[in-house]
């Protein structure tokens, strides 16, 4: 919405600056989106008449023309344009003028002859886009006034953004409320005078409405012998500045009243109405209107329409129809006045793709009530006689409403301490009538019908916080007893697994919830598999973002591959967020927090004290290890697991008291090859299940006080007994004064058979109540070995 | 036997000898030579009972002087070469302190979660809990409690993410994802009597297609406090206090009244360019940064959830992380939150 300052001054008295305009506008609702100062740079340009046209003498192509700009004495400029003659009036910038487009204006020497001046296109100007020739000015305009006074351009126009609430703000008249209820002005409205002719319009047209519900009411004048052309330079201007194309004197008009009250018009041919009807109806199915921006439109039964005997000739607050448009060559005018049903508008506009500037007030509520405004404007500006009598079909009256306000409610919500007389004071410069009920804090207030947003207590309360003004309203805190804020268990848990993952080395990450579902195909998943159970989107921007995760690992997958494309060889990383998956017969979809896991390349680049080293499985395990510590918990357990995306040698799942929290390990090569991504390392694990399984309440254990023994052994075993097997058997046969044992060296090659291996294990042995003797420990370590050659074969090596 | 001349000789020899020991273990060797076990000195101290007692006293008597001596000289010498031997070693062991140290390896929080922390934590601090919903939000939870009539645009196709179902739009039953944390709010009410004073950061969706300042997944953190006597200006007090910590002491903070279906009176709350601190200037335009959307809990709202507004009121408040982040720290384009970059993890 435009708002010309100069016509806002027409309607309320004001001095502020226009800046301080908008702030007030800003910090009581209506939003300034910017100040546009009009003229700037035309200081120095004014209205010329052409006296005299004559060629250049050294050039074919310019010509000297005398300029007469209301001083005694005429001015002589050269020109080049053609589309100039005798008599136009024309803007001249003057020497010293600087014009928008930044041309500075000196006396010039042109093939001989001198320049005092410029005659201006309307894009040199910067009032247009108009580049083919001078900007020949309307006739009736003053010559040797300042170009831009004449022409209405010393003006600011303020640029408003109107929330949908607020359909009276969408008229300068309702701006200037506003106006007047921050200074604390009564506004002035045009006064109508209607001069009417003998001929009464009943005679010439009448009006049905079909369905009241969708048009509570339909008002119509006539005015004939109007002649049509071109707006007064005044009209015309104002449309301008505020945004809207002159089109002819009587359409002009119905706009100038929509921008000024906010009550969209239309005005028909009344020549081309067939049997002078007016029916508002539904549309019949197969109907069809050729719209005024001459497209073909199909109608159907939700679509209300305006009729004639035969046809439709509008969409009812849309738009006109072209069979009944004004024209160049129409004398006689219907002009319609309606108020339809807001939320058809909005249906129909939408089902259309069809907005208009009259849709857009009708769609959120316009006030009832309008047409004389326009018809007395149009037989002023396009002559004409306006008909006896206004028609006016109200079969669904729309009365103002009564709200009851409590001016204790008022200061209970807002921590306010407003009198009764502040709030009263208040909601009458906004227009609303307001009856305190007499000894009470109590108050009816009566809401005009251009307010429809007012429907409650708690509207007339904000109405009040906003013109009493946000920030004038004292701050304070909520005083409860009844707070008491921190982080739940679960989320200290989540907190600290994060921290000990980013102290781990890896860092979080943060990608879509949406994913592309051919990702899963890459990662090899089986078709049925439950990572293909997808949550689909109805309505996605594209493929790669049309479903909802499944798994991090994709996208944690995309991640690798973006920072390895642009050589960030070595990333470790993790996330933490949901994944979706569509289960039939649930109310919504299943959504469960994993915690995902991502390893490329190395932790650290080569140093001068060490290489650098990329990261195996073994990285990744002792990156799991860790959290199973952070989460306090050691009945875990690994067991095999068989999955395409993974390197079947190179994955485990993983296990906490049986139950199954996710898998980690190497990407298998097909994965990886899908992806073109470096050697990586992933895991998944339920993020829910690691906090339900954490163990929060860590107990002291006694430091030992009596000294430990400890023992190495190395063994050759066969290569396919794994470190698990072996500690087992340690652990069960060192016990109970076996503390710890510690895998310390594992050596395959070179001095050891084919097939095998060697491992070291550290032995601490410890009784907690007494030193222990050298040979229980000697004999512990004899029934361990005994049982490793037993049970494995296990050769003993030291 | 030892004269008293051969004592004094040899104490002369050792005084040599130790003066020109060079570490301490030749000293100690000088040690032993002349006072240990079996020692000139020793020997000379052990063999006076052969002697007659004018002899003893008076053999005596300079031996144990020389002993002492000795043991003296040992000792300062012992000193002395402790203090060469500790020099040797510092300069033996100096290092090039420019080569770089060994870092332990260590991860980076993700921008955005470490923005949602900071605010999380002021509004702990102010006495809240950290609530936390579903993703993919029933309309019922997302528009309708949160009083959003059924034509609102933002529950077109063109503007919200729908899940694929049997059933036509646009109903409470529809599955989309949700445009804003709110429904927590919905969901917590709906769970629990007041009072409520929750925070709800989470990830948000919206049909943008990205670009600079676009992303179809976001992320806000909603506020809410339902209580008994909640003011409008408990609510600017709130927010006041949130933005001093959040950006500093000196920022004030400005409500401009906006139309919200969920709240009543609505603001949309500005702070202070930390630049131009409210005059104007190139980064902010007119003085202010908009950074949440904020109002009074509608009484619709209330009802929906079973609370009686007369007896309740709330506030609540809505801020979106992405654009703090970027305002906060200059970051000048939303998908760089969401590409990863390491170099930009990295950064924070
Ligand atoms: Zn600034």
């Amino acid at each position: 919405m435009l708002v010309p300052i100069s016509w806002l001054k027409d309607y309320v008295d004001f001095e502020m600056a226009p800046e301080e305009l908008a702030d007030q506008l800003n910090l009581t609702g209506t939003a300034v989106e910017s100040i546009k100062y009009l003229g700037e740079g035309l200081e120095n340009v004014r209205v010329g008449l052409i006296l005299d046209i004559k060629p250049h003498p050294n050039a074919d192509k310019l010509s000297i023309t005398t300029v007469h700009i209301g001083r005694p004495e005429t001015l002589e400029i050269v020109c080049g344009a053609k589309n100039i003659k005798v008599g136009d009036k024309v803007p001249v910038a003057l020497i010293g003028a600087h014009l928008p487009n930044g041309v500075e204006i000196k006396p010039a020497r042109i093939r001989g002859v001198t320049s005092y001046g410029m005659l201006c296109s309307q894009a040199e100007l910067k009032v247009g886009g108009d580049t083919s020739g001078i900007y020949i000015l309307p006739k009736d305009i003053e010559v040797g006034a300042p170009f831009a006074q004449a022409m209405g351009l010393d003006d600011t126009v303020l640029e408003l953004e109107i929330t949908p609430n607020r359909p009276d703000s969408l008229a300068i008249i309702g701006i200037a409320r506003e106006v007047g209820a921050i200074t604390k002005k009564k506004i002035h409205k045009p006064s109508i005078n209607l001069v009417e002719s003998p001929e009464k319009a009943l005679d010439y047209i009448t009006v049905e409405i079909k369905d009241p519900d969708l048009c509570p009411r339909y008002t119509a004048r006539v005015i004939r012998n109007v002649k049509i052309g071109p707006s007064p330079s005044w009209l015309a201007q104002r449309l301008q500045k505020a945004g809207m194309r002159p089109i002819n004197n009587v359409v002009d008009v119905t706009n100038y009243v929509l921008l000024e009250t906010g009550q969209p018009l239309h005005a028909f041919d009344y020549d081309t109405l067939r049997e002078g009807k007016i029916i508002v109806r539904r549309a019949r199915k197969g109907e069809h209107i050729t719209t005024i921006d001459g497209i073909l439109r199909e109608l159907d039964e939700s679509m209300l329409v305006i009729a004639d005997a035969e046809r439709p000739v509008a969409l009812a607050g849309i738009m006109g129809g072209k069979n009944t448009e004004v024209s160049s060559a129409t004398t006689n005018i219907l002009l319609e006045s309606a108020y339809f049903e807001p939320k058809q508008i909005m249906r129909t506009s939408r089902n259309l793709g069809l907005l208009s500037e009259s849709s857009a007030r009708f769609e959120k509520g316009v006030d009832p009530n309008g047409v004389d405004r326009a018809a007395q404007l149009i037989a002023e500006v396009a002559g004409g006689t306006i008909l006896e009598g206004i028609i006016d079909e109200y079969p669904k009256r729309i009365e103002p409403c009564k709200l009851p306000l409590r001016a204790n409610r008022v200061n209970e919500i807002l921590g306010t301490k407003l009198s009764l007389n502040d709030i009263v004071d208040i909601l009458e410069r906004l227009e609303l009538a307001v009856d305190v009920v007499t000894g009470t804090n109590e108050m009816w207030v009566t809401v005009p019908t251009f307010r429809p947003d007012l429907e409650r207590e708690i509207d007339l309360i904000e109405e009040i916080a906003r013109i009493y003004g946000y920030n004038n309203i004292e701050s304070s805190l909520p005083e409860s007893s009844g707070k008491q804020g921190g982080l739940s268990l679960q989320q200290k848990i989540a907190e600290s697994i994060k921290l000990r993952l980013m102290a781990s080395g890896l860092s979080e990450v943060i990608t879509y919830s949406l994913a592309d579902p051919r990702d899963i195909d890459k990662l090899q998943v089986p078709e049925g598999d439950s990572l293909r159970w997808f949550v689909k989107l109805m309505n996605p921007l594209s493929e790669e973002l049309s479903v909802l995760r499944t798994t991090l690992i994709p996208n944690l997958i995309k991640v690798l591959k973006y920072n390895v494309n642009r050589e960030q060889y070595d990333v470790q990383i993790f996330e933490i967020g949901h994944v979706f998956w569509h289960e039939e017969g649930k109310e919504l979809p299943d959504e469960e927090t994993m915690l995902g896991i991502a390893l490329t390349g190395a932790w650290k680049q080569d140093e001068w004290y060490e290489k650098a080293r990329n990261v195996d499985f073994f990285d990744l395990k002792g990156v799991i290890e860790a959290v199973m510590d952070e989460i306090g918990v050691a009945n875990w357990s690994l067991r095999q697991f068989n999955h395409p995306m993974l390197h079947p040698g190179r994955s485990a799942e993983l296990l906490i008291d049986d139950t199954a929290i996710g898998y980690f390990g190497e990407l298998h090569p097909s994965a990886e090859a899908d992806f073109d991504i470096p050697r990586a390392y992933v895991a998944e694990l339920n993020f829910n299940k690691l906090i339900d399984k954490a163990r929060v309440s860590a107990e002291f254990s006694e430091i030992p006080r009596y000294p430990s023994i400890d023992i190495d052994i190395a063994i050759l075993v066969d290569d396919l007994v794994p470190n698990s097997r072996v500690l087992e058997i340690i652990k069960s046969e060192g016990r109970p004064i076996l503390e710890q044992v510690r895998l310390f060296d594992l050596y395959k090659g070179k001095g050891i058979p084919e097939g095998k291996k060697s491992m070291a294990y550290s032995m601490t042995f410890r009784a907690p109540d007494r030193t222990l003797k050298d040979e229980e420990a000697l004999d512990a370590r004899e029934k361990i070995v005994a049982k490793l050659s037993k049970e494995l074969g296990a050769e003993i090596r030291a | 036997m030892a004269s008293r001349m051969g004592l004094e000789i040899m104490y002369e020899e050792a005084k040599d000898a130790i003066e020109k020991a060079s570490d301490l273990r030749e000293l100690d060797q000088i040690r032993i030579e002349y006072l240990g076990k079996k020692g000139k000195i020793t020997s000379v101290l052990k063999s006076l009972g052969k002697l007659s007692p004018e002899e003893r006293k008076e053999i005596g008597l300079v031996a144990n002087k020389v002993r002492q001596n000795l043991e003296t000289d040992i000792a300062e010498k012992q000193e002395e070469l402790s203090r060469l031997e500790i020099e040797r070693r510092l300069a033996l062991e100096s290092v090039d302190i420019t080569l770089p140290g060994r870092q332990p390896v260590f991860g980076n929080r993700h921008l955005i979660a470490k923005v949602i922390q900071d605010i999380t934590n002021i509004f702990i601090g102010l006495g809240y809990k950290i609530a936390e919903g579903p993703e993919i939000e029933l309309d019922y939870y997302n528009f309708k409690a949160l009083n959003t009539p059924a034509d609102h645009p933002a529950r077109s196709l063109q503007d919200t993410f729908y899940i694929k179902r049997e059933s036509i739009h646009p109903s409470d039953n529809d599955i989309l994802l949700r445009t804003h944390t709110s429904p927590v709010q919905i969901r917590v009410m709906k769970k629990q009597g007041p009072p409520v004073y929750i925070i709800a950061p989470g990830k948000a969706f919206r049909r943008d297609v990205p670009d600079p300042t676009h992303s179809p997944m976001f992320h806000q953190v909603e506020g809410l406090a339902v209580d008994k006597g909640i003011t409008f200006g408990d609510l600017k007090g709130t927010l006041e206090e949130f933005t001093r910590q959040m950006f500093g002491k000196d920022r004030q903070i400005r409500l401009r009244p906006h139309f919200f279906p969920f709240t009543e009176p609505s603001a949309e709350v500005d702070v202070s360019c930390a630049v131009c601190r409210g005059a104007g200037c190139r980064i902010c335009g007119t003085g202010w940064l908009e950074i949440l959307g904020a109002g009074m809990v509608d009484p619709n709202v209330l009802m929906e959830v079973g609370y009686n507004p007369e007896e309740v009121s709330g506030f609540a408040f809505g801020m979106g992380v992405e654009r703090i982040a970027m305002l906060m720290y200059g970051v000048p384009d939303i998908r760089m939150f969401f590409d990863n970059d390491m170099r930009f993890v990295k950064q924070f």
